[in-house]
């Protein structure tokens, strides 16, 4: 081998040589940029807020006249009578939303518009996309309007006061049915892309053989569909647990965390980054922030393993062949 | 594999010192001060030209925040002055997280004009510079109301001047009152009763209902009080005798039974119908629009919103003639028989930046340009305009001032007013009892369980900042 080699240098010099660095070093080379930004933009900040976290740092302090403090953020979180309900209010959040609408309602409204004439599923598609270009600024004041007591909001006044319901401020009323719906909606159309897509991709010879053999519809999406859309179900099902955890941007806008819709990344963001009088406590929300990332890695852990990861990546055998 | 090792080690190298750069900012020295040409020039002969930038929270009514020193440039002899003035109404929360950022990487304002609650925040964190050389500097701020100065005092010096007060009444609807069967002699005398504590929260609750039942107003409209978040409420708190503040232990302070009884009370307007059920969260333009409009009997709100009224909501009906047709306004009445009325005030005040803050050295410079700002005819463009109480004691006289009929009434309440206090942790303080006034409010938890459990939860967020009593 090594004359081969030796043979090879004398034939062709520093091409080899370059050849040779091209093959071990060129994979690196392209994963490069991607490398450094994950680096910069997401691991940074993680260890940038660990670090925040065993601090004091507030606007009282400064980013320049702080002081280390250990673990004493974390005692105050576990010690901390909302703790508990908070946490609660985050599970309960994100499972109903994610369950009902980013997967369930992304699926049902998938399968819907791709076996309706595919123009008019296209239509009804583009149409549930368009809260999500909306600003949501506006889309949440549209449902406060549509929310808010009579003689203004359009629920009371068009549809329940003629049916005798007593009329209310609803947001208020039924706060966490109102954050579900504001956020699912806008989510579902996430997953629905993704499914609609998946969907369409699967090859048309299953679908009629499927039907050759007398599958009924139902037969078909157990059957066929949905093992056929493993991959983007976890996708979809990994991806928005965590952008739910994370995410408080509607119930900002709709509530405020007010009617007990505290979620814990509202909490960390009222706490660090805004409340009513001032003094952001850095510290203390970055803690928040660190417990969540943890939830969040452990969440994502735990769905690869379920959904087998592994085995959904591994090589396709017909091609392999 | 040994030039695979080797590559990746190279790359954790790059990390390690991308992140001991990031971990190392806050440590990093304070921003150099700029250029000699940009410092203020010590003689008054050729004065060179000094670029200053203020910031302001305001919305199109309360422009002159930041206006008002771009205007009062023009009368600084001692330096030669670029004003430019930034009105930002993005709200409260999102301004000073600006001003916060900015100041920690050396881009603050030369002067930020902000709640007065933010003066131990910012002094602590060194963004912002004491006052008291700057106040004796310049005669102007000899004329600015004594007690107004308490609001920007901190650890007992000056770090701010003050910009504007206000009170916040109760406005009651006289027209709904006589329809009630009120005298025009009783309506005139209820500022008086509220004053002296003749006529309590009780007895607006009782006049309330008493409006609903004879039908002159909606079940739901015989009161209102803001509709969102604001420090408006600790005005029941303070009704009932509650306490926020013990300046000689510079700890806040919570009073359990007050606490209950404001909770109480805001959960009995609800239970008696004279406020709607889940009225927190109402939009801010449902809220105005009602109230301007004449369909609610007693109102908690703020004297500023006067000129938002007649502005943008009523100018069609005649602006502030058609207000004064109807509305009155009162302290809001006490919780206790015999006790006077009261109102909150919130000063916002001008403060100064640091040089580290602003990465300038302007202070001289900014500190000349209050002085020229805090004057008569600078400050009544701002009070009048958006029915602001004034900070000067010759504006008692000033023409313009006194001829605005709305802060000519209600300047008196000024002589029955508290602040909220200036303390590193009121932010937190405050809206945890907000919290459990809203879930008290909206039957979430009785009164006493919200008080208790926001009691528990003060001890366990601010600990040693706080005595309960």
């Amino acid at each position: 081998m090594s004359e081969d080699i030796a043979r090879m240098g004398q034939c062709k010099g520093p091409n080899r040589l370059l050849d040779h660095l091209r093959r071990a070093w060129g994979p690196f080379l392209f994963m490069a940029p991607a490398t450094i930004l994950v680096l910069i933009f997401f691991l940074a900040p993680v260890i940038i807020i660990i670090g925040i976290s065993l601090t004091n740092m507030s606007s009282a302090t400064g980013f320049k006249n702080w002081a280390w403090i250990g673990l004493q953020n974390y005692g105050k979180i576990f010690r901390n009578p909302k703790s508990g309900t908070i946490f609660r209010n985050t599970v309960f959040y994100v499972l109903v939303t994610l369950s009902l609408f980013n997967v369930g309602m992304a699926l049902v409204v998938a399968l819907l518009t791709t076996h309706v004439p595919r123009r008019g599923g296209f239509l009804f598609r583009s149409l549930w996309l368009l809260p999500r270009i909306t600003p949501s600024v506006v889309y949440i004041m549209m449902w406060n309007y549509i929310a808010a007591d009579a003689p203004y909001g359009i629920l009371n006044r068009h549809l329940l006061t003629p049916l005798g319901v007593k009329p209310t401020n609803w947001v208020p009323a039924q706060p966490w049915a109102f954050v579900i719906l504001t956020n699912g909606f806008i989510g579902a159309s996430f997953g629905m892309i993704i499914f609609s897509s998946a969907i369409e991709s699967i090859p048309r010879d299953y679908m009629i053989a499927a039907l050759v053999d007398g599958c009924s519809l139902w037969q078909r999406i157990r059957y066929v569909i949905l093992p056929m859309i493993r991959w983007p179900l976890l996708f979809v099902t990994t991806y928005q647990t965590l952008s739910l955890l994370t995410s408080f941007e509607y119930i900002l806008l709709l509530t405020d965390g007010q009617f007990n819709t505290e979620v814990w990344s509202l909490w960390a963001y009222h706490r660090a980054l805004n409340n009513y009088w001032g003094n952001f406590q850095w510290g203390f929300g970055a803690a928040l922030a660190t417990i969540l990332v943890i939830v969040g890695i452990v969440m994502a852990v735990v769905y690869m393993r379920y959904f087998q990861f592994t085995e959904l990546v591994q090589e396709p055998r017909i091609e392999a062949l | 594999m040994k030039h695979s090792r080797g590559w990746s080690w190279i790359l954790w190298v790059i990390v390690v010192i991308l992140i001991a750069s990031s971990c190392a900012q806050p440590a990093a020295p304070a921003k150099e001060a700029a250029p000699a040409k940009e410092a203020a020039p010590a003689a008054k002969a050729a004065p060179e030209e000094v670029e200053l930038v203020v910031w302001a929270e305001a919305n199109n009514v309360e422009h002159w925040r930041a206006d008002g020193p771009v205007k009062a440039a023009e009368k600084v002899t001692d330096y030669k002055l670029k004003v430019t003035g930034v009105n930002d109404d993005a709200g409260w929360g999102d301004y000073k997280k600006k001003f916060t950022l900015a100041a920690d990487a050396g881009e603050a304002p030369d002067i930020i004009l902000s709640g007065h609650e933010d003066v131990p925040v910012w002094a602590n964190a060194g963004y912002i510079v004491q006052f008291d050389e700057c106040r004796n500097k310049y005669p102007e701020f000899n004329d600015v109301i004594d007690s107004l100065w308490s609001s920007v005092t901190w650890q007992g010096k000056l770090w701010g001047v003050p910009q504007d007060t206000e009170a916040r009444p109760m406005f009651f609807n006289k027209t709904k009152l006589k329809e009630m069967g009120w005298t025009d002699e009783q309506i005139a005398e209820l500022p008086e009763r509220i004053k002296t504590g003749d006529f309590t929260l009780d007895d607006m609750i009782a006049t309330a209902k008493e409006a609903i039942a004879k039908g002159v107003v909606e079940p739901g409209y015989g009161y209102w009080h803001r509709p969102r978040k604001g420090g408006d409420f600790l005005q029941y708190y303070a009704a009932y005798g509650g306490r926020l503040y013990d300046p000689k232990q510079d700890k806040l302070v919570v009073t359990k039974d007050a606490l209950e009884k404001w909770y109480a009370f805001q959960r009995r307007v609800v239970e008696e119908g004279i406020t709607p059920e889940n009225f927190i969260g109402t939009e801010w333009s449902i809220w105005h629009d009602t109230v301007s409009h004449g369909k609610v009997l007693f109102w908690n709100g703020g004297i500023w919103q006067w000129a938002d009224w007649a502005a943008n909501y009523v100018q069609d009906l005649g602006g502030q003639d058609y207000l004064f047709s109807f509305v009155g306004y009162a302290l809001q009445p006490s919780g206790i028989k015999g006790k006077p009325g009261v109102t909150l005030s919130h000063p916002l005040v001008y403060m100064i930046t640091s040089e580290k803050a602003s990465g300038k050295h302007n202070q001289d410079a900014a500190c000349a340009l209050l002085a020229k700002t805090t004057t008569p005819e600078i400050n009544t463009l701002h009070a009048v305009g958006s029915t602001h109480l004034g900070i000067l004691k010759s504006q008692a006289k000033y023409p313009d001032y006194v001829s605005d009929r709305f802060l000519s009434d209600t300047l008196y309440m000024l002589d029955y007013n508290f602040y909220q206090p200036n303390h590193v942790m009121y932010g937190p303080y405050f809206d945890i009892v907000w919290e459990f006034m809203v879930e008290a409010e909206n039957g979430t938890r009785s009164p006493a369980e919200a008080a208790e459990a926001a009691v528990q939860q003060l001890q366990s967020e601010l600990g040693e900042y706080l005595i309960v009593e």
